[in-house]
């Protein structure tokens, strides 16, 4: 097990966001997280990455509190929204950066980002931008491919779906799918079941911050959920 | 259609996030202008007598007739640096069923309502109307008002085409800092004079009233041109500044400061590729000049350093005082970026010492141009250098865990307020208070130069101790951590 949640509770002005009693996620797994909105997702991403503390409760990375250990950022990468990206700087900048946080020289950096040149579609290298003069869509790709960059053990997306163009979504899924192995453990929030019931493994389902259904996906699932949500 | 406009501005005005933060500073605006303008009248009303006595013995009309256009230089000056281009509000309007021409009138009227043009008609009205009149003619009189007032509203179009001209053009800026140069060096070898020019124009408009008319010719040409270019340029990719191709850069002299090093090169280009932190620091560098003020002969020649204490410290360390209020608001956009990254708090903090050391290693050398004063300058710049880098940089640094204030990059920094909070106000007190704490009982008790001694000493004490003050700030961001980044998260 990679990340433990127990006895988790956010609330905001008496609201819960996030009230998660246990939950436990496996090494190798993929995992979406789906729900409304509202559901809690990206306060539950944020916990997660210690940029929100929670009210009660905590989440073990490799058994260490995140709140408390910087431990985890050694092998967890995540892009959550463009508030990750340092808009002034060009995408390669931006790409270095990164890299040199993680010990990877510049010739480190060009060839990692050789791969992603079909999932770039020409646009964001030697495009003469800086990230913020970027679509959205172009910036969450800059985002994802920093994330994927940083070869982790704990990948956490935050919508990697949304704004991408069908071409580039169905790349991502590929490419998702493509990575999956014993060593890394993904995170994947969607609106879009389709995708990801077709990439994970695993699904959970929010309701106002509380865990509905965990499930392993099976050939029912894509029904079962659209049931749930066309309630 | 254009009072739509003003009462969409007025709901934008009232309705936006900040609120409290914006009525404060435009009530702050507000009294600034009443005083501005109570001091004009006063200046126009005793027009006079205030020539009379700064100038003794010289013709009233010549100095004022010289003083016009000297004036007028000034204000543009003051204008491009001050004054607000307002075409961005017009972006939610332009795919309305709304003709062009209107969009176009609504900036060009509403660029009049600026403070800037009701300051000359207190301060040369009340002289006009008293002694031309007199002198002259009504007709005169009424000519050199209309004069004045070309001049004003020519001004002000002129800033806003110029300013819409160089957004991210930085050739035409420098352009006219060159024009500048030229006619400030033409001046002082007394080969031009904007003065006698000026005296000459005027003194034409007393004699032949009509001469006016070109006045006026020249102002309705600068608003025809601003409002051509405006009605050709009034899409939304050219409203936002700078077209041309951006370029990755690096610092190879950070590389040898490790990761730390990094940083402080993602800081450098934050401030180069950002219009509010740019103007910031561009503004502090004009502080540079402080010393013109402050070193006084007399005072150097008494070794009086008390009262050149607060310019020194000023002067090599306004990059820690001015830039470092606000700090770290100045990355808030990226903030969660930074936190959830592989960056360590311990070096993030690192970097913003040796960023601030760096800026008043640079600031001291080129304040020690002052030395050619006096080698007294050189000590006291020296003694206020090591103070900045070993203890002002860490006060800046501690109220800086103390900020939440987002601050919006892409704003100017003239009269913005955004991110002025309790921390960053009171921030400079100490900073700027405590070396006198320490210099005035060691001068008092021994001399000056133990007084310099001891700040110096103090600074480089703090020097060695930096480890200690990375540690305490550390522990200081991580109690608040959370509430930094949610006040961040909050954009106004």
């Amino acid at each position: 097990m990679i990340i433990e949640i127990s006895k988790l509770n956010k609330t905001y002005a008496g609201h819960t966001v996030v009230d998660i009693d246990h939950l436990v996620i496996n090494e190798g797994e993929m995992v979406g997280i789906i729900g409304n909105n509202g559901a809690g997702k990206t306060t539950l991403f944020r916990m997660l990455l210690d940029l929100i503390r929670p009210d009660t409760g905590e989440i073990l990375s490799k058994g260490f509190n995140v709140a408390e250990s910087d431990q985890w950022k050694n092998y967890t990468a995540s892009y959550l929204d463009e508030g990750f990206l340092i808009d002034y700087l060009t995408p390669e900048e931006y790409f270095i950066f990164v890299g040199s946080l993680h010990q990877m020289s510049v010739a480190d950096v060009a060839e990692h980002l050789k791969k992603y040149q079909e999932f770039f579609n020409g646009e964001i290298l030697d495009s003469g931008k800086y990230i913020r003069d970027f679509s959205k869509g172009n910036q969450n790709k800059v985002g994802i491919v920093s994330a994927l960059m940083q070869n982790p053990e704990l990948l956490v997306l935050d919508e990697p779906f949304a704004n991408l163009d069908p071409t580039t979504q169905i790349r991502l899924k590929a490419h998702l799918k493509q990575l999956k192995s014993a060593q890394l453990t993904t995170l994947i929030s969607s609106h879009d079941l389709n995708h990801v019931t077709e990439v994970c493994d695993r699904i959970i389902l929010f309701e106002k911050g509380k865990v509905i259904k965990d499930m392993y996906t099976t050939e029912h699932t894509l029904n079962e959920l659209e049931d749930y949500f066309s309630r | 259609m254009l009072l739509t406009f003003l009462s969409h501005q007025w709901t934008g005005f009232w309705r936006s996030k900040s609120k409290t933060g914006t009525v404060a500073a435009q009530l702050l605006m507000g009294f600034l202008v009443l005083y501005l303008i109570v001091v004009s009248i006063f200046v126009g009303y005793s027009m006079e007598e205030i020539i009379e006595k700064l100038l003794p013995g010289k013709e009233l009309m010549v100095v004022f007739n010289g003083m016009i256009l000297y004036y007028y230089a000034m204000e543009f000056l003051v204008r491009m640096q001050i004054q607000e281009l307002p075409t961005l509000a017009v972006v939610p309007y332009l795919h309305l069923n709304i003709p062009k021409q209107k969009l176009v009138n609504f900036l060009n009227i509403s660029a009049i309502f600026s403070p800037f043009n009701i300051l000359p008609v207190f301060i040369f009205f009340p002289f006009i109307v008293m002694n031309i009149r007199v002198d002259y003619s009504l007709f005169a009189c009424i000519m050199y008002l209309v004069t004045i007032l070309s001049l004003t509203v020519f001004n002000n179009y002129a800033v806003l085409y110029f300013k819409r001209l160089s957004t991210g053009n930085i050739k035409i800026i420098l352009a006219g800092l060159l024009v500048l140069f030229i006619v400030g060096g033409l001046e002082y070898f007394n080969i031009f004079s904007i003065a006698s020019v000026s005296n000459v124009i005027f003194q034409a408009i007393c004699s032949y009233p009509l001469v006016a008319i070109c006045f006026i010719v020249l102002a309705s040409a600068m608003f025809l041109i601003n409002a051509r270019f405006l009605k050709r340029n009034l899409y939304i990719e050219e409203l936002k500044s700078g077209a041309e191709k951006k370029s990755s850069t690096d610092y190879p002299f950070l590389d040898r400061f490790g990761e730390a090093g990094t940083l402080v090169a993602l800081e450098i280009k934050l401030i180069l590729r950002n219009k509010r932190p740019r103007s910031t620091v561009s503004k502090g560098l004009i502080f540079i000049f402080y010393g013109l003020l402050f070193y006084k002969s007399n005072v150097i020649e008494g070794d009086e350093f008390g009262k050149m204490l607060f310019a020194a410290i000023f002067m090599t360390g306004n990059m820690t005082l001015l830039y470092g209020q606000f700090m770290f608001g100045w990355q808030a956009a990226e903030f969660d970026g930074l936190l959830a990254n592989k960056t360590n708090v311990r070096t993030f903090f690192k970097a913003k010492l040796l960023m601030l050391t760096i800026a008043s290693t640079v600031l001291t050398l080129i304040t020690s141009l002052y030395g050619l004063i006096s080698w007294k300058l050189l000590l006291l710049q020296f003694a206020a250098y090591f103070y900045n880098i070993g203890i002002g940089a860490v006060i800046v640094l501690y109220f800086a865990t103390r900020n939440y204030k987002y601050i919006d990059l892409k704003k100017g920094s003239s009269f913005n307020w955004q991110g002025v909070g309790a921390s960053s106000m009171l921030m400079s007190l100490p900073i700027l208070l405590f070396p006198y704490v320490i210099y005035l009982p060691v001068a008092w008790l021994y001399n000056p130069y133990w007084g310099l001694t001891a700040i110096a000493l103090l600074g480089i004490a703090g020097l060695f101790l930096r480890n200690f003050w990375l540690t305490a700030l550390v522990t200081s961001f991580n109690t608040r951590k959370y509430k930094i980044a949610a006040g961040f998260r909050e954009q106004s």
